[in-house]
């Protein structure tokens, strides 16, 4: 049976707080398991525990109890980072950097060679789209190019697993629209994503499975089209076809004692909208 | 080892790049210049004391810029990477936390070792034109005096201008700063803000030039019980002696130190920096980002 990319059995986070008897329980007996090349969508509310979660598997916290494995071996050794890239939430990086000097440092830290990093930060440029603004410092770049070398940065040392902490956050949404390509790319290579986020249309778009946490509970988790799935309905879009045999079709249902819930033309999405107008003006 | 070495070594050039780029480095080293110029206009009451007058004041400039620069940058180091949040990118790299202490400091002193280098050319330089004018006026006045007076005034003059305990003064000053720099690391690994690190160091600096006098008080003027040893021996094992790294005052009066003495001076700076690193190292290791 193949390993879990990621494993974490049962882990609870208790934060002391200093001078109080109070504690602060960030996570509770949570269980986790994400498969290798599965992107896994870890939802919730401000508070809900998300980003504790991401730390204690990043090793950046230890749990209370419980522990989190990854391919396999525990998260506490310091080789399991070379599987894993790491896009933290709001990330500004050494704003006094450039692009590439950014890249060129996450790659040492990575142990990449100088000639290798050097093909992999022009290919990771490329492929974020920033190979204009190499040579420009971070603290010229707008949110959405931060993030954007905040996922190359991730992905320099090509890891197995990329963990990304609410990437779109406060991007726009042609920035968010790119960032979502790459995740999706990036899944196509065979690499397990875990992503968190409270944005749902951009975790529904991309994840393959979620898992709901609230007040440090995973109080829901499976695929998307299981727990999205209506059972008792059905949902079909035609076209070019009459408005009268639709008729007919509709008094078709109801002589079987269906019921038409709704019939409307189906109608794009805002962020669609918005997409195709600033693109029409960008051409 | 070697990919160890080089995580260590791109924290630190990184490191060096930062604080390169702060304004009060700048301003520090204004400050700095500002003070060596000021020895310019020294009222001269004789050559020697000219000459000894000015290497005291580019000392003391030197020195103090050091150390305020080794408190001011090292302080801001951790919760700037905790702010802009570079640090959980960086630790979710393969990097253990020692190697991104080791970076911060070697980088915090490869910036200190290139701004010593900076203000002793300038300070040497200064010094090395003085003491040639020195020389050429003193030679010109006392044409008429005997020639074992005039080698006694060009004697005092050398000893007063550039020579090799000016050398060993500055690289005690280097000592002095990177001791400090590892202190203020030490504090940053448990501290929450800068402001926190720089008032703790401030009472470090002040306790660490007043515990010779008040060793020599306690243990010289009264008949010191094992409680004041006790507690004085503490002082000592937290608090740097920061003021056995000051050599300008004897220099100034014509003391010369031996090898030995900076080596040993070399050697307790070292047991200070290792001390401080190790325990910033546990308390960082341990700490929850």
């Amino acid at each position: 049976m193949t390993e879990p990319a990621i494993r974490v059995s049962d882990v609870t986070k208790i934060f002391p707080t200093p001078f109080r008897r109070r504690r602060i329980v960030a996570l509770q007996h949570l269980n986790l398991e994400i498969a290798p090349g599965e992107i896994y969508g870890l939802l919730g509310p401000n508070g809900s525990g998300k980003s504790t979660t991401l730390k204690i598997i990043l090793g950046l916290i230890q749990p209370t109890r419980g522990s989190v494995r990854v391919f396999g071996r525990d998260n506490s050794t310091v080789a399991v980072r070379r599987d894993i890239g790491f896009l933290p939430e709001n990330a500004y990086f050494h704003k006094f950097l450039t692009g590439t000097e950014t890249l060129r440092f996450h790659a040492r830290l990575s142990g990449l060679g100088s000639r290798e990093s050097k093909s992999r930060i022009a290919e990771l440029l490329e492929t974020v789209g920033l190979t204009r603004a190499a040579d420009a410092r971070l603290s010229t770049y707008s949110k959405g190019m931060l993030q954007r070398i905040g996922l190359a940065q991730a992905l320099i040392h090509r890891p197995k697993i990329l963990v990304l902490d609410e990437p779109t956050a406060a991007v726009d949404p042609a920035g968010s629209r790119d960032i979502q390509n790459l995740i999706a790319s990036s899944k196509k290579t065979g690499t397990t994503i875990l992503l968190s986020s409270h944005l749902l249309t951009q975790v529904q778009e991309v994840c393959d499975r979620i898992g709901i946490l609230h007040r440090g509970k995973l109080i829901r988790e499976g695929r998307l089209e299981d727990l999205l799935a209506i059972e008792n309905q059905t949902e079909f879009i035609v076209e070019n076809t009459t408005p009268e045999f639709l008729d007919q079709l509709e008094r078709q249902i109801a002589s079987v004692n269906g019921r038409v819930v709704l019939r409307r033309k189906p109608q794009t999405s805002l962020e669609q909208l918005f997409l195709k107008v600033t693109e029409t003006r960008d051409e | 080892m070697s990919s160890s070495l080089g995580r260590i070594g791109a924290i630190a050039r990184t490191t060096f790049i930062e604080l390169a780029r702060l304004r009060v480095f700048y301003v520090l080293i204004l400050f700095a210049l500002v003070l060596i110029i000021s020895s310019s206009f020294i009222a001269r009451i004789s050559f020697q004391q000219e000459l000894q007058v000015t290497r005291d004041i580019a000392l003391g400039a030197i020195n103090f810029f050091l150390s305020m620069l080794a408190i001011v940058a090292t302080a801001q180091l951790l919760p700037r990477d905790l702010e802009d949040r570079v640090i959980y990118s960086v630790l979710a790299k393969p990097v253990r936390r020692f190697e991104y202490m080791m970076g911060k400091f070697f980088g915090v002193l490869g910036l200190l070792t290139i701004s010593l280098i900076a203000m002793s050319v300038l300070c040497l330089a200064v010094i090395h034109l003085r003491e040639g004018s020195a020389v050429r006026e003193t030679m010109q006045q006392m044409t008429q005096s005997p020639p074992e007076e005039l080698e006694r005034a060009l004697t005092g003059l050398h000893q007063a201008g550039v020579n090799q305990d000016l050398a060993f003064a500055l690289l005690l000053t280097l000592m002095k700063a990177a001791v400090l720099a590892s202190a203020t690391l030490c504090i940053s690994s448990f501290a929450t803000s800068n402001i926190f690190t720089i008032s703790a160091m401030a009472m470090v600096y002040l306790v660490g030039h007043l515990e010779t006098i008040a060793r020599d008080y306690w243990l010289h003027q009264h008949s010191a019980g094992w409680l004041i040893r006790a507690f004085l021996a503490l002082v000592l094992l937290f608090f740097p002696d920061l003021q056995a790294f000051n050599l300008s005052d004897q220099i100034i009066a014509g003391a010369s130190l031996s090898s030995l003495a900076l080596t040993k001076l070399l050697g307790l700076g070292a047991v200070y920096i290792v001390g401080y690193l190790v325990i910033a190292i546990a308390i960082f290791t341990q700490r929850e980002l």
